[in-house]
């Protein structure tokens, strides 16, 4: 099998050494994480070694030599290197080579037999793999391995393909902590982060975020105490709640609070990124909100709107009137039945009347609702779009009552049409074994079944048109309420931090490695350049997505058409799931 | 047509065929074909022609030719698939219309069957079932391209209402060029010369066979009390409404007698409704969808096999039932009669009342022990009908077909003009000739040249056969090729 | 050491594989398309602008002249950049893996590494294509439950479609490495 030597980037220009590593035996293949300059003591580098092993539980030793030929041939120290192997025992031992002014390597890699024979060794293929030190250890890879419960953090590295030198890398963070210009016992030479000045504000912030949490953890626990009083529990309230979106978009609200100021440190990168992404939406969300509501509080636009509002809703109103009474005459040249077009116009004349007046009604109070409605945009943008929402299932009710007269009375003549259809044919619905079974009616039922069919088929056109009217209106409120809807689902979702972090820091998401193959030379080694492959915008979506609060349409298109013939009654988004019963 | 008994109780018609003797049977074919087998049925949907076609293809195989099947895609089956000895399979994705049958333009599936075609190196193509739009647009599109043609006709048809009018023109377009048609027995021969205007000569007879290895008697599965067995669809043609009509009479009739029912279809419903009626549910198992491996078992426990057909060409489930040993009772329809001799079965008018009579009579004898044993019935049964010697018959057809020249389009103009009436003679001209434009326009598209000769998994050639550690086509079936 | 030979893809257009053998356990397959020619993308903006300028003499609005100049140049940006696949490259490396990249003709590169373990077999296989029967390279990946089960067939050279010929060439090679693995893995 080739032997594979993962060599930092950083270090390709450091003197010459001893190479610090993993040595992962299933792949065959060694990770170097530094490189320990001369001179040092073997007894402080192995201490070294087994401290940083201790903080990182993860198996490192000396894997080999690194020699960096500078300026003359420097013959002596080639001995002396090989002599280092010794004092080192590692199987394979590496000795990396890299010569002045030349781009090509060698490496040579040396396989002890046994104790017993010392001078017995066999040499391996060898690639040399560069990877960037830094953008390794700060990538996170994707799709997360999956570790078993209970063996998270402090396990063992775990060794299985190129999840193995990601995680080793990581967890050798320990190592990267020790300074280069340290006077310490060891020089080490490998990746250094740019100072920590540059980072104070975040060290402030970090400071600050303990306390700040504490402090919104307990005004939300508060209001969740009075939320979850028990005057809230009387009859009629949870079901309204249950009704308006305003309140399922506060509770959600509530919740992305609660998670995002828990004092508890989220455990993995994931946890992390979710709570950032919360963080950042709600945010954005709080911004818009208050820019729409500097917008409404310029210009006494509220008053203009609570002036423009009310004609509206008259306008509606006579819209629907004369719709009403073209429908009572001769609709599109159909002649319908007379008796009975009368009597449903009549009926819907009468609520439209009980409307306005209900309307004219709240005329005087409605501009200081708006007013105080329009004071909720300051809790985000979000929250007064679902307010719209519900503002407009409330001015509508009376599309929302016409239609549900409509579709009961149309369901059920579609359900003894089809009942008496089946009687028709000497068959009947078993209720018991859910199937169609044949039976033999008497002559009397026949006759009367015959009748009512007859009787039924006549008036089915008249109540089909009010249905099919009345339907088409509510699909339109149904499309509105839906698009505020699906805005306030993608604000709520859209995961902003992680897709910011994928347009800033490529590296950082990192859906797995890519390969460069560098200037190649026969007779040495194979250089090859890892570099990480970024996930895509649409994986970051998909992966990072926020939970939103489940109002998507549960139906396909081809049960809500035939829901639609049968006239049974479709409900907005939110309400389906409920009423199914 | 009364029932002859031996081996080659069904003659061939056609001169070159008709010396074919038991004895020559043996004799390896002198020269290897491509045949390409065409139809719309094929497993995974279960019945006589699917069967059919894959005994009558794996036969040909160890017989050393070459062969494919063409058929459309099943729900989630399509792209290509290889069965036991490298059978290959394409599932075109065409659009299924009615009862598995796709729906026809006549010209859109030429792309795809010219491009097998070519590929495959395909000399013969072999059509299954009048039912099968496939099957015929395949036919139309190989005589465009020049190859021989062979139809096998599964099924009877009427004459008399628009449906079987319009059914049958359509079937004498189609067949009135083809080179060569086999049918399953002498009445559906007769039916089919009838109906597509065919000259008699160019129609052999080939029976359909069974593998009586599959089908042994195990008179230990039998019970004490008498038991009636019915294994088909459970359709209109099957004769459902008949079986509901004797089901009543006999059971209250005979105390001791129970009737199991195999397979599913719309009409199972009306079984559902006497059996509740009558209250017969210890006495009449409904079985449901049954697996071609499962009906052995469900054979061996009955001691009578009930057959109601309305219609039907061969009949491959009395001679099924016969190789398990069970006496069988049968309406007298269609081919029925020819499939087996008189001592095995007992016909009937196709009425409830001329079947409980029969049926009563081979209670009758099956009380008495008059009947014989079911290791009898197998031994006389297995020697009727293999599917070898149905290869070898088959095969005798290929070489008479290839001894033959394919129609030239003027030809084929001439011959649909004068044999189909002049106004659809005409129509399916201009259409053989825009099908004709088609093909040229599609070797202009893509020349024959472009197209990669597929790697042969069967035949004397085959890859299939040679295992090499590296081969070049590693992919068996436990492979799923994915249509993009 | 490197070669070129010249072959067709299964429309007949010319394709050209490139090996490269940087070692005996390192081959690079490089299948490439040749590039879009000037003549298509001259015949395709004429038939756009000439299309155009028919609906402004028509209907006398100018906007639609404007909207025609963006329309071509959009697509032509959207084509280049997601649409037209100049290169398609396949690296297959023993004991680390297989990485397959495709160049789009703006630059933009993707792609895709798998590694050796999770490698389970390259085959050829055949597949219905539009009005096609195609032969199409694929790496089958070993389901990591069940190591005898395959999870996901990744085709190779999805967007070249080179014929048979070129595509056993690859086969070959492939499996001169993969032979080699299961070789050195089953010994050590």
């Amino acid at each position: 099998m080739v032997l594979k030597a993962f060599f930092p980037t950083c270090c390709t220009s450091a003197d010459s050494g001893l190479l610090v590593g993993r040595w992962v035996p299933e792949q065959n293949s060694a990770v170097v994480l530094a490189v320990v300059h001369f001179p040092f003591i073997p007894i402080q580098v192995k201490e070294l070694l087994a401290q940083v092993q201790q903080a990182s539980q993860v198996g490192l030793a000396v894997v080999g030599t690194w020699c960096h030929r500078q300026q003359e041939s420097e013959e002596s120290l080639g001995h002396f290197l090989e002599g280092l192997g010794t004092i080192f025992s590692h199987n394979p031992w590496l000795q990396l080579c890299r010569e002045r002014g030349s781009k090509f390597w060698s490496c040579k890699a040396t396989h002890h037999q046994g104790p017993g024979i010392a001078g017995v060794s066999r040499e391996d293929h060898v690639i040399l793999i560069f990877y960037d030190q830094r953008k390794v250890l700060l990538s996170y890879l994707h799709p997360p391995t999956i570790l078993p419960d209970g063996q998270a953090r402090d396990a063992t590295a775990s060794s299985e393909g190129l999840a193995a030198i990601f995680d080793t890398v990581s967890r050798s963070e320990v190592l990267f902590c020790k300074d280069q210009f340290d006077e310490g016992p060891v020089r080490l030479s490998h990746w250094q982060s740019e100072g920590v000045e540059a980072s104070i504000f975040m060290e402030l912030a970090k400071q600050a975020s303990g306390p700040v949490c504490l402090l919104v953890t307990c005004l939300l626990s508060l209001v969740s105490a009075a939320s979850a009083c028990r005057l809230w529990k009387l009859w009629p309230l949870p079901f309204i709640a249950s009704k308006l979106s305003t309140c399922e978009q506060l509770h959600h609200r509530l919740e992305h609070l609660t998670l995002v100021f828990s004092t508890q440190k989220a455990q993995s990168p994931a946890q992390l990124m979710r709570k950032a992404n919360m963080l950042v939406s709600m945010l954005l969300d709080v911004a818009l909100g208050l820019t729409l509501l500097s917008w409404l509080h310029s210009n006494n636009r509220i008053g203009q709107l609570a002036d423009a509002l009310i004609p509206m809703a008259d306008h509606v109103a006579e819209e629907l009137q004369h719709l009403l009474q073209w429908l009572m005459g001769a609709p599109a040249g159909l002649k319908m039945n007379r008796a009975l077009d009368q009597v449903l116009g009549r009926f819907f004349l009468y609520h439209i009347h009980l409307w306005i007046s209900y309307i004219h009604l709240m005329s005087p109070f409605i501009e200081r609702i708006l007013w105080h409605v329009g004071l909720s945009a300051c809790l985000g943008l979000t929250v007064a779009l679902s307010i719209l929402s519900d503002i407009l299932a409330l001015l509508t009710f009376h599309i929302y009552c016409f239609y549900v007269y409509g579709a009961r009375l149309y369901c059920l003549k579609i359900c003894g049409l089809s009942s008496l259809w089946r009687l028709f044919r000497g068959k009947k619905w078993n209720v018991l074994r859910q199937r169609v079974d044949s039976c033999s009616y008497d002559l009397d039922q026949l006759f009367i079944g015959t009748l009512l069919f007859t009787i039924l088929v006549f008036l089915l056109p008249t109540t089909a048109l009010y249905y099919l009217v009345f339907t088409l209106l509510r699909l339109l409120v149904v499309t509105v309420q839906g698009l505020i809807h699906l805005l306030v689902d993608l604000i709520n979702s859209l995961p902003l931090y992680s897709l910011g972090l994928r347009l800033c820091r490529p590296y950082r998401l990192a859906a797995g490695v890519k390969f460069r193959i560098l200037e190649h030379e026969a007779g040495r080694p194979l250089r090859l350049l890892m570099q990480i492959n970024p996930l895509p915008y649409s994986s970051v979506v998909r992966t990072y997505r926020l939970p939103s609060c489940g109002c998507h349409p549960k139906y396909s298109w081809g049960s809500l058409c035939r829901k639609l013939f049968f006239g049974e009654l479709i409900y907005p988004w939110k309400q389906r799931g409920d009423k199914q019963d | 047509m009364a029932c002859r008994g031996g081996g080659d109780h069904v003659k061939l018609p056609s001169p070159p065929l008709s010396s074919v003797n038991p004895g020559s049977f043996a004799t390896c074919p002198t020269s290897f074909h491509n045949i390409c087998m065409v139809s719309d049925f094929f497993y995974p949907n279960m019945g006589g022609v699917e069967s059919h076609i894959y005994q009558l293809s794996q036969c040909l195989i160890q017989r050393g030719h070459k062969v494919i099947i063409v058929t459309h895609a099943y729900e989630d089956r399509k792209g290509i698939r290889y069965l036991t000895n490298g059978l290959k399979v394409y599932y075109l994705p065409l659009k299924v219309m009615y009862n598995q049958s796709t729906a026809t333009t006549l010209f859109h599936s030429l792309p795809l069957l010219r491009y097998i075609f070519v590929r495959e190196r395909v000399t013969v193509v072999h059509s299954h079932s009048s039912f099968s739009s496939l099957a015929h647009d395949a036919l139309f599109h190989a005589k465009t391209m020049g190859l021989h043609t062979v139809f096998t006709d599964h099924s009877l048809f009427g004459f008399a209402d628009v449906s079987s009018v319009l059914t049958n023109k359509l079937l004498t377009v189609s067949l009135c060029d083809t080179n060569h048609i086999i049918c399953v027995s002498y009445t559906s021969k007769e039916n089919t010369v009838l109906r597509a205007a065919l000259n008699p000569e160019i129609v052999s007879v080939i029976p359909n066979a069974v593998d009586p290895t599959d089908f042994t008697p195990d008179p230990c599965k039998r019970h004490g009390s008498i038991t009636i067995v019915v294994v088909s669809r459970l359709v209109y043609r099957k004769g459902i409404d008949l079986l509901c009509g004797i089901i009543p009479k006999l059971c209250q009739k005979y105390q001791n007698l129970n009737f199991i029912i195999g397979g599913e279809g719309p009409k199972r419903i009306i079984l559902e409704e006497v059996r509740e009626k009558y209250e017969l549910h210890d006495r009449v198992r409904l079985l449901g969808a049954l697996e071609h491996k499962d009906v052995r078992d469900v054979l061996v426990q009955g001691h009578i096999f009930l057959n109601t057909s309305l219609t039907e060409a061969f009949c491959m489930a009395i001679v099924e039932a016969a190789s398990c040993g069970l006496q069988i009772v049968s309406t007298r329809v269609g081919g029925i009669p020819e499939v087996l001799p008189e001592n095995l079965i007992v016909l009937c008018e196709p009425s409830v009342k001329s079947l409980c009579e029969g049926l009563e009579k081979t209670i009758l004898q099956l009380n008495s022990g008059a009947l014989p044993t079911p290791e009898n019935i197998h031994n006389i049964v297995k020697t009727f009908y293999t599917w070898t010697n149905v290869a070898q018959r088959t095969e005798k057809v290929y070489e008479l077909v290839l001894s033959e020249d394919v129609l030239s389009l003027n030809e084929r103009l001439d011959r649909l003009i004068s044999h189909c009436g002049s106004v659809t003679g005409h129509m399916f001209a201009l259409l053989a000739v825009l099908n004709y434009l088609f093909l040229i326009f599609l070797r202009w598209i893509i020349p024959d040249s472009l197209i990669d000769i597929a790697v042969d998994a069967t035949g004397p050639r085959g890859a299939w056969t040679h295992h090499y550690p590296h081969s070049e086509k590693r992919d068996d079936n436990e492979k799923v090729s994915e249509t993009r | 050491m490197e070669d070129e030979r010249i072959f067709s893809d299964i429309c007949g257009g010319r394709l050209a594989l490139q090996r490269r053998y940087y070692s005996s356990f390192c081959r690079e397959f490089c299948v490439s398309c040749p590039r879009l020619s000037l003549r298509s993308l001259t015949s395709v903006t004429c038939t756009v602008w000439l299309v155009a300028y028919g609906l402004f003499t028509l209907c006398e609005n100018s906007t639609i002249l404007s909207a025609a100049i963006f329309i071509t140049v959009l697509g032509l940006l959207g084509y280049l950049h997601f649409v037209k696949i100049d290169q398609e490259t396949l690296l297959i490396i023993d004991s680390l893996g297989i990485q397959m990249t495709s160049s789009y003709a703006s630059g933009k590169e993707n792609t895709t590494f798998i590694e050796m373990d999770k490698v389970k077999d390259i085959v050829i296989n055949e597949a219905i294509y539009m009005q096609k029967v195609i032969y199409y390279l694929c790496i089958l990946l070993k389901d990591p439950r069940e190591p005898q089960k395959i999870s996901q067939v990744v085709p190779v050279f999805q967007s070249a479609k080179p014929r048979l010929d070129c595509l056993i060439e690859v086969y070959k090679s492939c499996q001169e490495v993969l032979a080699h693995q299961k070789a050195t893995t089953t010994r050590s």
